[in-house]
């Protein structure tokens, strides 16, 4: 078990208030004046050279923000956000986009090795043989660097940034955009759909499964940017493709707004995978500072036999307010979510999902493990919806709370509408604490007791790490390991 | 953006502020009742009647569903019916009206409309919180009722019979009942109909158990297809006290029925049981919200729904453990039978805990009859429908067999059996 020994390490290396990735890059930056605007938005769509018709679209979804309001629904507590108050682009300068690494800043670069980000994908684990990892860095917004775009396109992969696709290709833009997540969704959604500055667009055409995992880091890094970063993944018939997300940002007093859209589309027996691991800074120990996560996140198993599996990694952000969501219109179509959200400090996580069962046959598979430690509020929210016309549905739920502390809450939230008799649905929840019983056997063993947790810790929350890919599957343990130190023993 | 807008109001929502208008007069209650009164009116008025935006009302979108309320005029006499269980001492309130005579050996009744117009009653009148429509309705409208003190130490062999009898109209009542120490007693609080024409009901039994007592306290619904009835029950658990809490609903157009139970004593232990039996175009809510304030408590629910037709279901059980509440044991379950495409269920669980040295879980399961306990059945000789039938029955019965009372149980089977047979 040299993951968990390297948590405990962790663990023991890194205060909660000394955020391992709270290192700021002086780079130049070219940004945008503050607030929001018609203005801005045709700054922004200027600025990525965009046709007339995404201009137009953004301002639609600008025009409908304006008339909706904030969300209060979820049981997350913070001052009112000003708006007007952010920057909306912010870009490293840079002349002509870089052809290779080599042309890439170095102080750039450097930040991504500081965080270990496998843009040179070979020892990922060091004596381990790991498949090849595409990686699409986005930076404050902008797309800097795609590697193995030319393998992927070999195999008649698209994958580039969403500023390119607007560009490169906008039959599929036209045709897929918003087609999830409409411009109308919700209040974060569309205020993305009006200034999303960039994100990652992947395209995998007809029976071809893509030849490595993809991956994207995103970093917050300018102060006062809000990230608004959009993401559309389609997978034609037959497809298959694995998608990868991870996020760091640098310590900030202020907090930051993180607003992102994905879109995935699957189509008859094609599969999407996505998985992410989301660090954004918390806040410190007093609970200053921090980034909020209001994202929207959606598949739509758009074919029948298709299937979208959602699996995170919540550790990060002070406050998150996230339901990445599976509608199975496709006949015999399949939805999962694998979630594990750990609060720790004062952070607050309002995160779950969405099964929409339309099509006939589908079913769906809900694991979510929330651990709340310190003074945090843990929320599973989720919900499981049975159309009339959606014969033999199945869902099983099942979502467990671990409380360490008694400052903290756990909380559960689930939803279930089932309007057709032959559905069968299955939920269960429990809470509990570490139970003495367990602590006890570890600790006989010789084990200290913070060391005995964080084992504990890591065998309540399996069922999800197994589900990620094995070098996010080390990350994720490491940041749940950082994300506890301090509310064990 | 000023998103502040009058809305306009509804056809129930005019209904119930012109016949508080015509009603107001004749309300019994002293000055500070009559304000309070206004006060819930007004708040009712300016807040309208709960959407689905509201979310302790999201599946039972009130302003949409209750299109009209009937007149308040009162029709002619009702005769009291028989008990449910041999035996059982009545208190009957007929379309609303206590009964001035009524008594029960060693224990103390008075007339809720008395504790109105000497003003006793009106701490009790207040909504609970800002969504609590049906404590806003009873509290502008309620005319009558029991005011009902066991004392310490009584034990009551025979059931009370709180036996309220609806015709048509509008008809509004309070139960305020405390049990003293140790005492021990079994209610039954029966909803009936006696009329078809549609009845607008508003109930809020308000008990309070102090150290020790033991009390069964059901709630038996049983209004017509075109009734609308909105229950409240409001219970404040003491040290060490024990309450059965059985509720049933197998009647009525549009129910809501709300248990808002708190914990206040160590060691006090809530077991509630509920069956729904839904058919015709029925729209059934049974909602709790449970707080477990304090450490040591107990808690064990189970809900069974059954659903027919057109009908359509709502439980939303929410257990709220409070932060000096450790070692709080609460396992909630709720299994629904659809045995429709034409009706739905829906189910929203929660669980709000801020406190870590605690055991809380909860299922809830929904499903059609199991094909292989049908087969079984079938391949022994019984025919599909009466399979079926069985399957139902076994289903819930399970559930009020937990009463272990003989009669009591042979009664609630009755119910049961009576209404599956009308109904599957």
């Amino acid at each position: 078990m040299a993951a968990v020994q390297e948590t405990i390490d962790q663990v023991r290396l890194i205060d909660v208030d000394q955020y391992k990735y709270g290192f700021e890059t002086v780079i130049e930056v070219d940004k945008a004046p503050k607030g929001l605007s018609e203005e801005i938005i045709r700054f922004i769509s200027a600025k990525k050279q965009e046709p007339d018709w995404m201009l137009e679209w953004r301002l639609d979804a600008y025009r409908r923000w304006l008339t909706m309001e904030e969300p209060t629904w979820a049981r997350v507590e913070y001052p009112k956000i000003d708006f007007n108050d952010l920057y909306y682009y912010a870009a490293p300068k840079s002349t002509a986009g870089p052809k290779s690494l080599e042309e890439v800043d170095p102080e750039l670069l450097k930040v991504y090795e500081k965080l270990g980000i496998p843009l040179r994908e070979q020892e990922i684990l060091a004596g381990v043989e790991t498949p090849r990892v595409a990686v699409d860095a986005v930076f404050d917004s902008v797309s800097v660097v795609t590697t193995f775009k030319k393998e992927l396109q070999k195999a008649g992969v698209i994958f580039m940034s969403i500023s390119e696709a607007i560009r490169e290709h906008p039959e599929l833009i036209k045709k897929y955009l918003g087609s999830v997540v409409p411009t109308s969704d919700n209040f974060y959604a569309t205020l993305n759909a009006a200034v999303f500055t960039d994100g990652s667009f992947v395209f995998v055409p007809k029976g071809v499964r893509c030849p490595m995992e993809l991956s994207t880091y995103f970093r917050i890094n300018e102060k006062n940017t809000g990230q608004f970063e959009r993401t559309l993944i389609i997978a034609e018939e037959g497809s298959y493709v694995s998608y990868l997300e991870g996020c760091t940002a640098p310590q900030r007093d202020e907090n930051q707004l993180h607003a992102a859209v994905v879109e995935l589309i699957a189509l008859d027996d094609a599969e999407i995978k996505y998985s992410t691991v989301q660090n954004w800074y918390p806040g410190d120990a007093q609970g200053k500072g921090g980034i909020y996560n209001f994202v929207t996140k959606r598949g739509d198993c758009r074919g029948a036999r298709s299937k979208i599996s959602w699996t995170q990694v919540e550790t990060g952000s002070a406050i998150t307010w996230k339901y990445p969501s599976c509608i199975l219109r496709g006949d015999d179509s399949r939805g999962e979510f694998y979630s594990i959200a750990v609060s720790n400090g004062y952070q607050q996580i309002d995160s779950g999902t969405k099964m929409i069962h339309l099509g006939k046959n589908t079913s769906s598979r809900i694991i979510s493990k929330g651990i709340s430690a310190g003074n945090s509020n843990n929320t599973y929210r989720g919900q499981v919806s049975i159309n009339r016309r959606a014969s033999n549905a199945r869902n099983f739920t099942n979502c467990d709370s671990l409380l360490i502390g008694d400052q903290c809450g756990a909380h559960t939230v689930p939803y279930i509408d089932v309007k057709n008799a032959s559905a069968q649905i299955e939920h269960e929840a429990t809470t509990s604490k570490i139970s003495e019983d367990q602590k006890f056997y570890v600790m006989q063993r010789g084990i200290p007791e913070e060391e005995a947790i964080a084992l504990i810790v890591n065998g309540f929350v399996k069922d999800v790490i197994q589900q990620l890919p094995m070098e996010f599957a080390v990350e994720a343990q490491k940041l749940i390991g950082i994300s506890l130190e301090g509310s064990v023993g | 953006m000023n998103m502040q807008t009058t809305s306009r109001l509804t056809a129930a929502e005019t209904a119930l502020v012109e016949a508080f208008g015509a009603q107001i007069g004749e309300l019994p209650g002293n000055g500070a009742v009559i304000g309070t009164r206004d006060r819930l009116l007004d708040e009712l008025k300016k807040a309208g009647l709960p959407t689905r935006r509201i979310e302790a009302w999201h599946y039972t979108d009130l302003k949409n569903l209750l299109r009209s309320v009937p007149d308040a005029a009162l029709v002619s006499a009702i005769d009291p019916i028989a008990p449910l269980v041999e035996g059982s001492k009545v208190l009957s309130i007929l379309q609303g009206a206590a009964d001035a005579k009524a008594a029960v050996d060693g224990v103390e009744i008075a007339l809720f409309k008395d504790r109105l117009a000497d003003g006793s009653a009106v701490a009790g009148l207040t909504a609970l919180d800002k969504d609590d429509a049906i404590g806003r309705i009873n509290g502008s409208f309620v005319r009558d009722g029991y005011a009902i003190t066991v004392p310490a130490n009584a034990e009551l062999e025979a059931p009370i019979e709180l036996q309220a009898l609806h015709a048509a109209g509008q008809v509004h009542t309070r139960f305020p009942v405390s049990f003293g120490a140790a005492s021990r007693a079994t209610i039954i609080e029966r909803h009936r109909s006696v009329t078809e024409d549609a009845a607008f009901v508003s109930s809020i039994s308000d008990i309070t158990l102090e150290d020790g007592a033991d009390i069964t306290w059901i709630i038996l619904q049983t209004q017509g297809a075109a009734d609308t009835h909105l229950g409240q029950i409001r219970v404040q658990l003491g040290t060490d006290a024990k309450l059965r809490l059985f509720v049933i609903n197998a009647g009525g157009k549009l129910v809501r029925q709300e248990l808002r139970i708190d914990v206040v004593g160590e060691g006090a232990e809530l077991t509630l049981r509920g069956v729904n039996l839904l058919g015709a175009e029925s729209h059934t809510d049974v909602t709790l919200v449970l707080g477990h304030n304090v450490p040591n408590t107990n808690s064990t629910e189970i809900i069974r729904n059954v659903v027919f037709d057109r009908a359509n279901g709502v439980f939303q059980g929410m257990i709220r453990v409070a932060p000096d509440a450790q070692k709080t044991d609460a396992k909630m379950s709720c299994n629904t039978l659809l045995l429709t495409d034409d009706g739905g269920f829906s189910a929203k669980p929660e669980l709000e805990i801020f406190a870590d040295d605690v055991v809380c879980g909860h299922g809830a399961t929904v499903a059609d009859i199991e094909s292989s306990h049908l087969f079984y059945l079938m391949a022994r000789g019984v025919p599909e429908n009466k399979a079926r039938a069985m399957l139902v029955n076994a289903f819930v019965a399970e559930i009020v067999e937990e009463l272990e009372e003989e009669k009591l149980v042979e009664a609630l089977e009755g119910v049961i059996s009576a209404w599956l047979e009308k109904h599957a």
